[in-house]
This record gives structure tokens, sequence and C-alpha cells, in this order.
């Protein structure tokens, strides 16, 4: 039985001072450690604000959050970067890496921020981890060399610098088209089962979500589904998650490639 | 390298013409502001150096003694001339002059036996001011002995030296003998040994150096000196010395430069301020102008702060990449400013000279004053950067991502 990495308890966010909107209305939720989760749901349901409080982005109105054993409920500015910096990778869907740099001093910035210090001593790291998601021989170049989907392989590359404990992208191929897309996905499910990384994606892209262990379907603020691949019972209702043409679309798709 | 530093510098060096045009206005900010305070420095220092160069900066007085209006008849004529009385002149003076010549205040100390008389010349006479002076001690403060233009530069026994002027009016050359009348009506012959040129045409026509005995016995005087004439290391100093003087010496008044120049001191003073309103604008001027550019850096870099702040990099740290931004535009900008303002006032010194070919006045470079305007600026750059700073800690990691 694998551990709760993360657990939420009655989760409320609230937006606005005066004109108060509740976009979480208080729901529990707990992640194991190695699961690749997927959250959908549709535009404003919830699901990004969902993911940057976990993210420890933004903070909860109320109810209590509890990452790797620590209850970051509380924690200053401070100590909620630092946090950040050692347990949680990010991706999100337009790459955001620092064009001032290079391909491995985007990868290497996590462990510069760590340290306080920009040297070079983690660079081996950095080569592998570029070498990992398959971008060797680029690690030099400026990233206004490189491709998008090259760009969103080093911010892949840049999230397991520091190894994080869980990688959390928002719409992570938003920005890409479907072959790419399909890479970017495979390259996470790699690292999923290589290093154990718990995975929470934010996604529209249903049938990518299709091919998590376990979906989060968000509405209105709440969970409306919480279903697990391979779940007795849940099956026929994960089969639903990608309507017929969208899996037949995908198949096709696969098959050119 | 810290990682700040690292950030700052690389954001800096990504936005070439952005940092190149701030640091071109930091420059030429700091250039005039070099060139500006080394040109008035200059300025007046040649000023205070025209004005007390060769003259004393404190003068030591007997106590009570004021220079008063005298008639002296002239044959017909009854004219009034300030006669500084030799009457009460500083007495026990030995000792008082052992006293100053340790002080190490003081870079000449000149005991002077002072009286008028006249010159006479046939038909011509003139009305002269007689020197009984030790030469050695005189000539560090009157630069005698480079000044003389014809003639020797003794004085001693009957041999005189006097001024240039004197010379032309009275037609009067080394060797010849001139007859003068103390105001004591005691005439008596000299000899003339030497001629000098003071570069004031007060003094060349009315001044005679002679030996300090013969100005004694000339004049009358004995046991006393009429004045000690002193000159200070740092001249602005001159009035805190005159008044200890005042306080250690008894029976004396010391006088200083400063009181007898006000009105210079007045517009020294008026060019000082005038000279630091220009360079405060100047620092205003460059101050905003790296506030807006990294203020506009701010924005532009705000996905790449947003994302570094996602990647656990903390508002403080953030907020420093800023400041030394600000602060690297700052040194950079002054260092090459302050050697552009000294090309620029060496320029000035070569090319812009008198009809002779000399420099129009001297140019000081103080390496003290440019040490602080570097300063300044780098101070200047972090001010600037502050609100850009702060306006980066508080940008808000998710915005930025959302609205990429």
């Amino acid at each position: 039985m694998r551990d709760e990495l993360i657990k939420i308890k009655d989760l409320i966010k609230v937006y606005g001072q005066e004109i108060k909107n509740e976009v979480l209305h208080g729901f529990s939720l707990a992640i194991k450690r190695g699961e690749f989760v997927s959250i959908i749901g549709p535009s404003g349901s919830g699901k990004s604000t969902l993911l940057n409080i976990l993210g420890t982005l933004d903070t909860a109105t109320s109810g209590q959050i509890i990452i790797n054993g620590e209850d970051i409920s509380d924690f200053d500015e401070m100590r909620l970067a630092s946090f950040r910096n050692k347990n949680i990778g990010f991706v999100f869907q337009f790459h955001h890496l620092l064009p001032e740099f290079s391909a491995v001093e985007n990868v290497m910035m996590p462990s510069w921020i760590e340290k306080g210090s920009a040297v070079d001593d983690f660079k081996e790291r950095a080569y592998n981890l570029l070498d990992l998601v398959g971008l060797k021989g680029f690690e030099e170049k400026l990233i206004t060399k490189l491709s998008g989907g090259q760009k969103q392989r080093v911010a892949v590359a840049r999230a397991l610098m520091n190894e994080p404990a869980i990688l959390m992208a928002d719409e992570p191929t938003g920005n890409l088209d479907s072959e790419t897309t399909m890479k970017v996905y495979n390259l996470l499910r790699d690292i999923n089962k290589e290093l154990n990384t718990t995975f929470i994606i934010v996604t529209h892209d249903r049938h990518l979500a299709a091919k998590s262990d376990r979906v989060i379907e968000m509405i209105d603020g709440n969970i409306d589904r919480d279903i697990y691949k391979g779940k007795k019972g849940e099956d026929e209702e994960w089969q639903g998650l990608a309507p017929v043409y969208c899996r037949e679309l995908n198949s096709v798709k696969v098959e050119n490639q | 390298m810290k990682f700040e530093i690292k950030m700052a510098w690389r954001f800096l060096k990504s936005g070439k013409s952005q940092t190149f045009l701030i640091l071109l206005g930091i420059i030429i900010g700091v250039a005039v502001q070099t060139f500006l305070g080394s040109l008035i420095g200059g300025l007046q220092q040649d000023l205070v150096n025209q004005t007390v160069g060769n003259s004393p900066h404190i003068t030591i007085l007997g106590e009570d003694q004021n220079p008063r209006p005298v008639i002296v008849s002239d044959h017909d004529i009854t004219r009034i001339i300030t006669y500084s009385g030799a009457e009460e002149g500083i007495k026990r003076w030995r000792p008082k002059l052992e006293k100053l010549d340790e002080n190490q205040d003081l870079t000449a100390v000149s005991p002077v036996i002072e009286g008028s008389g006249f010159a006479i010349r046939g038909a011509n006479n003139q009305s002269v001011i007689l020197r009984g002076v030790e030469l050695d001690r005189a000539d560090k403060i009157y630069n005698i002995k480079d000044r003389i233009v014809e003639g020797q530069k003794d004085i001693s026994g009957n041999s005189i030296l006097i001024g240039v002027e004197l010379a032309n009016e009275l037609e009067l050359e080394p060797g010849d003998s001139l007859q003068i009348r103390s105001a004591g009506e005691v005439t008596d012959r000299f000899i003339i040994n030497g001629i000098f040129d003071l570069e004031s045409g007060e003094l060349n026509k009315s001044w005679i150096f002679m030996s300090q005995q013969r100005a004694g016995t000339f004049l009358g005087i004995e046991n006393e000196i009429s004045s000690i004439e002193l000159q200070v290391k740092e001249v602005f100093e001159a009035d805190k010395i005159s008044s200890t003087l005042n306080n250690e010496i008894d029976g004396i008044k010391a006088e200083n430069w400063q009181r007898n120049n006000q009105q210079l001191l007045t517009a020294l003073q008026s060019q000082s301020s005038s000279s630091i309103v220009i360079q405060v604008f100047v620092i205003i001027a460059v101050t905003l102008g790296i506030a807006s550019v990294l203020a506009v850096s701010v924005v532009q870099k705000s996905r790449q702060i947003g994302i570094l702040k996602a990647m656990g990099a903390t508002n403080r740290s953030v907020a420093l990449v800023f400041l030394l931004q600000g602060a690297i535009l700052g040194v950079i900008g002054s260092i090459l400013g302050s050697l552009s303002g000294i090309g620029l006032s060496q320029l000035f010194v070569n090319l812009i000279r008198t009809a002779d070919g000399d420099p129009l006045f001297p140019v000081q470079i103080e390496p003290i004053f440019i040490l602080i305007s570097i300063f300044i600026a780098t101070m200047a750059g972090m001010i600037a950067a502050l609100i850009p700073a702060r306006n980066s800690a508080k940008l808000s990691p998710i915005e930025v991502i959302r609205n990429a």
C-alpha cells in the first residue's frame, strides 16, 4: 500500500475582498506517492486553482493541506518558497524558460535557487536530465534556438532537477501539436515509472487524461468524479471519459505515426 | 557567483540596447559631474590662490592696534593716507615668534617692521610703504626671490628692493640711490639692489623691502615689530587658527584673510552651491533614468520573475536581482563616466588656453571627489531600483503563468 503524499481537507478558496467569489467549495482529497493523476473539467471549474494551491503557488482560504508529511497551511512566503523548491516541479502550458540562459542553465536553475549561488556543481545531473528528455547535444544552446517541443522538454528536465516528490503540470501540451503532445506525454509517463515521481496534470484533453492512473473531474468548484483505472465498476465510466470519436481519432493518429 | 548576481548580470546583458542606453545616460551624467566638479574646483583653487597665494593668511598685530587715518603733510599738499601706527606694535615679540615657529599649522612666519614714507627723486615723489623683513622668511609668503626682475635679491645694510612700477615712475635702476623720507620726517638715502614684480600694481608701486634692522633704525622703532605675517597649510582653516592664536598668545590680535575677503568667500560659496544644485539635478535625472528602465524591465521580465518564484526563489531574492541591476549599472556607469569626465577636463585644459598659450586655469581632479560620485551613482542606482524591486517582489507567479 502506497503512502499518501498529498492530503487535503475541507479546502475552500475564495477570491476577492468585497465581492467574494468562492471557487473551491470545501472538499477533501488524497493523492498517493507515485500516482499519475489528471484533473479535468470545464473552464472555471477550479482545476487550475486546485493545482496552484497544491503547488503552493496560491494559498487556501481555509482547510488543511499536508504535503510530504508537512502541514503547509500556515507556512510563510519564505518557507513556502523553500518547500516548493525542494518538493515540487512545475511544467506549464507555456514553457516559461528564461530566454537569457542556455538549456542546461535553465535546467540547473532550481539547484541555483536552492544553493543561493550559480555554480556548475550539478551540471552533470542537468546533462543527464536533458539526455533523459531526449535533448542530448542541445545542452548549451540558448532557449531561443529551440523548437516548441524541445522547450517543453527542457521545462520537464528543469522540473525534475531538484528530484521533487511531485511534478505538477498545467496544460503541459496545450501549446503543442498532437504529435509532440504524445511525445511529451510519453516522456512524463516514463519518468513517472522510472523515478516514481507523483504527477498531477491539469488538462482539457480528455483522451490524454484517459491515459492516467486516476482522473479527477471538477465541476463548479467541487470534485464531480474521482475514478481509477482498472478499478471494478469504474472501468465503464473510464471508457466514457474520452468520447468515441476522440478515441477513434487518436487511434488513427497512432497508426499514422 | 551568487545566484542573484548571475541573474542580474544576465538580465542586463540580454537587454543590450536598453542597458547600453541607460549606461550612456549614467556615463554622461557622471562625466558632467566630474567635469563640472573639477572645473569649479580648479577655478576656485585658482581664485583663492590669486587672492591669498602670495599674501599672508593671518596677520598678527599688536593689541588694540587699529589702522587709523593720519594726516601727513607733504609740502603744500595735504593728503590722508592709511597709516598703521608703529607705536602700538608687538612688544616682546621674540618669544612669540618662537612659539609661532613651532606651530605645525603654519607654513610661513614672517615678522615685519612697517611704516610709510615718501620716495623722492628730484621733483617726483611717491608715497611708499617701507617693509623691514627677514628676506628668507618673507620669501615664503611673497616668493620675492623668484620675482626679482632686475638686479640682486640682497637687502643687507643699506640695500633695498623696490617694485617695477615705482622704478618706472621714478626712472630707477638697480645701483641707483633713492632718497626716502619717513613719516617721522627722517630722510635717508638707500641703494636700490633689485627690482621685484609681485604681480600686483598696488604692491609694485608702493612696497619697499629692506632689512629689519635698517627699517627699525630708520623708522625709529625699537624692541618691537609692527606685525607678524603668517601663512597656513589649509587656507580655509585660517579663521580657526587665528582665533586659536588669539587665545594662546597674549598681547596680540590675529586677523585672517577670510575676514577681509568676505565678498570673495560669498562668491565662492554661491558658486559651490550652484554647482551642487546642478549636480543634484544630474543625479536626480540619472536616478529617474535608471528607475524607468528598470521599471520597464520588471514588466518585461515578469514571466521570468514568475517562473523563478514558482521554482522557489523568494520575493527577497527576486527583489535583490533588480537592486543589483541598479547597482551594477551605477558602478559601471560611474566608473566610465568619471573616466570620461577626466578626459573631458583634460581636453578642456589642452584646448582652451589664454593668449599666452597657458591653460585658463588649472583643472583640479580630486580622487576623493570621483570616489564620492561613484558611490553616489551606485546608491542612486540602488535607490532607483527600489520601486521596480518592490514591484517584482509583489508579482504573483500565478498571474504571470496564467497570462503568459
